[in-house]
């Protein structure tokens, strides 16, 4: 049998993880450059370790009681390793590549604990194998680029950049679990009662992770982030067959920050009205007329249809749509908006910035860069792969761990030079909605999300998901709630489009999936009336709701 | 395509319950399964049958689990996991709505966790809902077995058993759960202190010990203690040519008290390393073709992946598409087979209180097991039944046992086999030595131990999530026994050609290792699938055996290190 056990201490060597790194990093080095397999030229020209500790605490509760807790963590080690040259390396893109010749990036799970032997074995181990994949690589990256044409855009593949020194003593503010488990229990019981919510849950993720990232070029940082969501979703089912979810959330820095007991209960109540008014509201046709987007929707359509066009990485690759990549200098605005994505700045609007973050995932320190200045398109977001005309990073090399870095967004920030009240943004809608001779617009009042394609094998289209999307009459109706519609569209016909913006701003918390994983982002813009928009109809399910009551 | 969400998903969640022992049985869930049981009478589509049977399965307890890597500890875990599984049929013309199978369709059969509180409206509400889709997806899944089934020239057996209801009251729970300290400190201490020569050795705990709550529309009502526990350690080591070489120890057992001392289980974990270090720079294999001697755990492993499919009784689900009529041709097991040598017998008997994680006193549908004398004189008599009856075999036998939502069809418990005559260790060498001279080999192969298919990483079977082609998962341990008594280890061999008829030649049997407790998975893919601590307790008592003749290859891949570690 297992014979009882003492509960022993296990000796955590690696609660800071940084010197095992800093150490392994250098003496791996040396043994390349010493002795590289291939003569000095195969011996890595750049060597980087990032190790990232999530744990996550999930509160839930359903149906008036508490449905669980799970706690999580996790270590995530990522090691990058560069052979070659800055100006040609292992990373470059192989063109016309084969669908059948993915290449597996690897990443693992490292001790959270244990002896620093556990964690410099896992850094030795995997940069043999990140290396022998890298000098595999070169190989075929070579010989392609003796094969194809002569590339558009000739800039390196690695940019230099500082070194930087920052490590910041991170310690995670607790939250009250056993408080909020009764909260969330309390808070979900408002469903309860609600005819035709279906399913229904109250949940907040306590999110924290440490992170930290050494290379050969001497950075070396140590931070950490914290993040608190009270979130709400209810569903139910249209007489019609469609599922309808409302989800809405409150994201914050802090959990001092989060809603008091008050504000818990309002945004259950919230959910449950609006979802409830849905169900009851009449499907929209596909359509195409003048439309306002309210702040989170405009910042949304600004992330899809613009942000992800402005990241570097897209402007050389040329299987990419390269919307903006010779535009730089041009308008592609109307002249009164400016655009800018800014990492460092932690709040807007009185509200917590998802996205914000003072060192990139490649050792970078972000900036806040101007995209559009007066509808003119000046820069573009770039980790430390350069594009032409732009040679070093500006700071928004991100991933999420387990992923090769690309350009993402940060905090991207749209704001209007020439601003009117909201209700004049509403007024000068209904003339257009005369002017076109339509019977009504529509006000996008609320989304859950959106996506985009920017590649060139596919349109170039987006899809804005709205929640709630009211028609505003041209004879002057009342507004009426309408369901069942997606906003879509292509880029540079719809930023023709926008004719005026409100003087409210409002901010969009999310996270962004893309080629390097999901990460934390934020949206905020003003509300903007476009001329025309495009909707279709949503997809939607086909269910029978429950044939028995609600049991009481 | 890139999307941007601030949408999240509802998340499957378990309380983190408090680190002491097993919790105790929730009436509550009982009594919400029987409410709704009464209301799920009343479902009834337009034009449709109501239920004909509605079965609630609820698996409520803590499940500890620990990983690690090299004297460190990557994840731990400790969740109360409380999940409901309901199956709704739906009969008409005494076809009901199970044992089908239509790709990317549901069936009757619908999971759902549940919230970890003992509030009887709460449970009710993700029970009518669960109980509503099982329902829809029993009257559609009837649809199409009927569609399918309209054409064939002679009826289907029935697709259920009778069988009384039991109503089952095991109040006490004398499961001895393992603690989180332990757990940290088993998966830390047995993979510490690697020689630079081993690259990697990790190691993973899982203790699940609860309760299961059925509740039938027959009747049933039953709360059944229910757990076990798992120790897996595997260490990998290169050759200097790049070949990776892996062996492995792990342990099964009812709860903590089942598995050996950590000390022992450390001490064995100090062997296996020392003889992959060893074997890591021996000579290259070569291909073998001759007599191979199993014993231990190797023997444990044959008789478990070429006998367990040959037991069971439970016909193939049907299948939808152009594979049906092949399908409906019955169980793999064919009464009056042959299966191993004259005199030889083979029995199962889960109702034994030996100790043995495959012992029960219930099976997950509620039957008591009884013993089955499934071979006699080498020939298969009686096979291995759950509630799902075959043309040959009507009444279950208490082996109906299933994975998830997997239908539950009839799996091993307790095997024995036993040899009509049984050799010493000696005697058993010496014939293999004798039979390998015949052959003109001076060494007899003698396999150690056999990668369990929990714990295959083959990339053909990974693409196909089928067993591998051999019929026999490769060899971790191996070695070519001499006269003098020397066993030279070898490594990375690969059986070739193996299946169920390798047993018949079978020439000779020796003591055996004793019973030994697996994981295991129904007879099939799935038991590919179960992952490293998945899987049903499954006990085997067989004795080590001589074959006249196997033929092995060697295995190669890998790169050699640039990075010596």
């Amino acid at each position: 049998m297992l014979a009882p056990l003492a509960a022993l201490a296990l000796a955590n060597e690696i609660q800071n993880p940084l010197p095992v790194m800093v150490s392994t990093l250098a003496s791996v080095q040396a043994r390349l450059r010493a002795d590289p397999p291939g003569g000095s030229a195969d011996a890595p020209y750049w060597l980087s370790y990032a190790v990232v500790e999530e744990r996550r605490t999930t509160i839930q509760g359903t149906h008036g009681v508490h449905a669980g807790t799970l706690r999580e963590a996790d270590r995530t080690l990522d090691i990058d390793v560069r052979v070659g040259s800055m100006a040609l390396d292992n990373t470059h893109k192989i063109r016309d590549a084969s669908f059948f010749s993915g290449e597996s990036r690897p990443s693992w799970n490292v001790p959270l604990r244990g002896p620093a032997e556990a964690l410099r074995r896992a850094l030795v181990r995997g940069t043999d194998d990140v290396y022998r994949q890298a000098r595999a690589r070169l190989v075929k990256v070579r010989a392609n680029a003796a094969v194809k044409v002569e590339r558009e855009d000739n800039s390196a593949d690695f940019a230099p950049a500082p070194v930087v020194s920052e490590e910041i003593e991170f310690g995670a503010e607790p939250v009250d679990i056993q408080a909020w488990e009764q909260l969330l229990a309390e808070a979900s019981g408002r469903y309860i009662g609600r005819e035709h919510v279906l399913d229904s849950a109250v949940q907040l993720v306590v999110s924290e992770s440490r992170r930290w990232i050494v290379n050969s070029e001497g950075t070396r940082v140590r931070d950490g982030r914290q993040h608190y969501r009270l979130a709400t979703w209810a569903e139910t089912v249209a007489d019609d067959g469609m599922a309808l979810t409302v989800y809405d959330y409150v994201d914050v820095a802090s959990p001092s920050a989060l809603p008091r007991r008050d504000g818990a209960l309002a945004l259950v109540d919230g959910v449950a009205d609006r979802l409830l008014a849905l169900r009851a509201a009449p499907l929209v046709e596909p359509w195409s007329g003048p439309a306002i987007l309210r702040g989170r929707a405009a910042g949304v359509f600004f992330h899809e249809i613009f942000g992800h066009r402005v990241e570097g990485h897209r402007q050389k690759d040329e299987d990419e749509g390269q919307t903006f990549t010779q535009k730089v200098g041009e308008g592609i605005l109307p002249p009164f908006i400016d655009v800018i994505d800014d990492p460092l700045q932690a709040r807007l609007a009185g509200e917590d910035l998802n996205g914000h973050y003072k060192v990139d995932d490649e050792g970078v320190r972000a900036q806040a860069v101007p995209l559009v200045e007066g509808g003119v398109l000046r820069n573009f977001l770039l980790s430390r792969s350069p594009v032409a005309g732009f040679p070093a990073s500006n700071g928004h090399g991100r991933r999420q761990p387990g992923n090769a870095v690309v350009a993402r967004q940060g905090n991207l920030i749209v704001s209007a030079r020439q601003s009117v009240s909201y209700e004049a943004l509403r007024e000068r809608l209904v003339a257009e909605v005369r002017a076109q001779k339509k019977e009504f617009g529509l006000v996008f009042d609320d989304i859950s999300g959106g996506f985009t394609f920017t590649g060139r094998s596919t349109p170039n289209s987006f899809a804005v998901q709205p929640v709630t999307v009211w028609k505003v009459f041209a004879d002057g109706r009342p507004d009426e709630l309408v369901r069942g519609v997606d906003l879509i569209g292509t880029p540079l016909a719809t930023f023709g489009r926008i004719v005026a913006a409100a003087d409210d701003v409002e901010v969009f918390n999310g996270v962004c999936g893309a080629e390097s994983g999901w990460v934390p982002v934020s949206a905020a813009s003003p509300s903007l009336l476009v001329s025309e928009v495009e909707v279709q109809r949503r997809e939607k399910g086909n269910d029978r709701p429950p044939l028995l009551p609600v049991p009481r | 395509m890139i999307a941007l969400a601030g949408l999240g998903v509802s998340l499957a969640l378990g309380a983190a319950p408090a680190d002491e022992g097993v919790p105790e049985v929730s009436p509550a869930i009982e009594a919400s399964l029987v409410a709704e049981l009464e209301r799920a009478r009343e479902l009834r589509l337009p034009g449709k049958s109501a239920p004909s049977l509605v079965l609630y399965d609820v698996l409520d307890g803590d499940v500890r689990s620990c990983f690690g890597e090299d004297g460190g500890l990557v994840v731990e875990s400790l969740e109360r996991f409380r999940n409901l599984r309901v199956e709704v049929r739906v009969a008409e013309a005494g076809m009901d709505s199970s044992s089908f199978r239509a790709f990317g369709e549901p069936d009757g059969v619908v999971s759902r966790r549940l919230p970890v509180a003992d509030d009887a409206y709460a449970l009710r509400r993700e029970v009518w809902l669960a109980t509503d889709a099982a329902y829809k997806h029993a009257v559609e899944q009837l649809s199409r077995k009927q569609a399918a089934v309209q054409e064939l020239p002679e009826p289907l057996p029935p697709d259920w058993t009778a069988a009384a209801p039991v109503v089952v009251r095991e109040g006490k729970h004398d499961g001895n759960a393992l603690g989180m300290a332990e757990c940290r400190e088993v998966v830390t201490r047995l993979t510490a202190g690697a020689p630079t020569s081993i690259e990697q050795v990790q190691a993973v705990v899982r203790d699940w010990h609860g309760w299961r709550t059925v509740v039938t529309s027959e009747g049933t009502r039953a709360w059944i203690p229910t757990g076990n526990v798992v120790v897996r350690v595997e260490a990998t080591a290169r050759r200097a040519d790049g070949t990776p070489v892996q062996d492995a120890r792990w342990w099964v057992g009812k709860d903590r008290s089942s598995l050996p001392s950590l000390a022992e289980m450390e001490g064995e974990v100090a062997a296996m390393r020392a003889r992959l270090a060893a074997v890591v720079t021996g000579p290259s294999p070569e291909p073998w073709l001759g007599p191979v001697l199993f014993e231990g755990p190797a023997a444990t492993e044959l008789f478990s992946q070429l006998l367990a499919a040959e037991i069971v009784g439970t016909p193939p689900e049907l299948e939808d598409g152009d594979s049906f009529l092949a399908s409906t041709r019955g169980a793999m097991a064919r009464l009056g087979r042959r299966l191993l040598p004259d005199g030889w017998r083979v029995h199962d008997d889960p109702s034994t209180r030996t100790g043995r994680a495959g012992e029960y006193a219930y099976d997950h549908d509620v039957v008591a097991p009884r013993r089955v004398d499934l071979v006699v004189d080498g020939v298969l008599r009686d096979v291995l039944m759950s509630r799902v009856p075959s043309k040959f075999r009507a009444a279950s036998t208490g082996h109906g046992r299933s994975l998830g939502e997997s239908r539950r069809g009839a799996m091993p418990g307790y095997v024995h086999v036993t040899p009509g005559r049984r050799l010493s260790e000696a005697a058993l060498r010496r014939k293999a030595l004798q039979l390998a001279r015949q052959v003109g080999l001076d060494r007899v192969l003698v396999i150690e131990r056999i990668r369990p298919p929990a714990m295959a990483d083959r990339l053909d079977i990974t693409i196909s999530g089928e067993g591998p082609p051999p019929g026999l998962t490769d060899p971790y341990e191996a070695c070519l026994l001499d006269r003098q008594g020397h066993c030279e280890p070898v490594r990375n061999l690969r059986f070739v050609g193996v299946d169920r008829r390798s047993l018949r030649d079978i020439v000779a049997a020796g003591p055996g290792a004793g019973p030994i407790d697996t994981l295991d998975g129904p007879p099939g893919p799935e038991r590919f699938g179960i992952g490293s601590t998945g899987g049903v307790p499954v006990s085997w008592d067989v004795p080590s055996v001589l074959v006249a003749e196997m033929e092995l290859d060697p295995s190669t891949g890998g790169e050699p290190r640039i990075i010596a570690p």
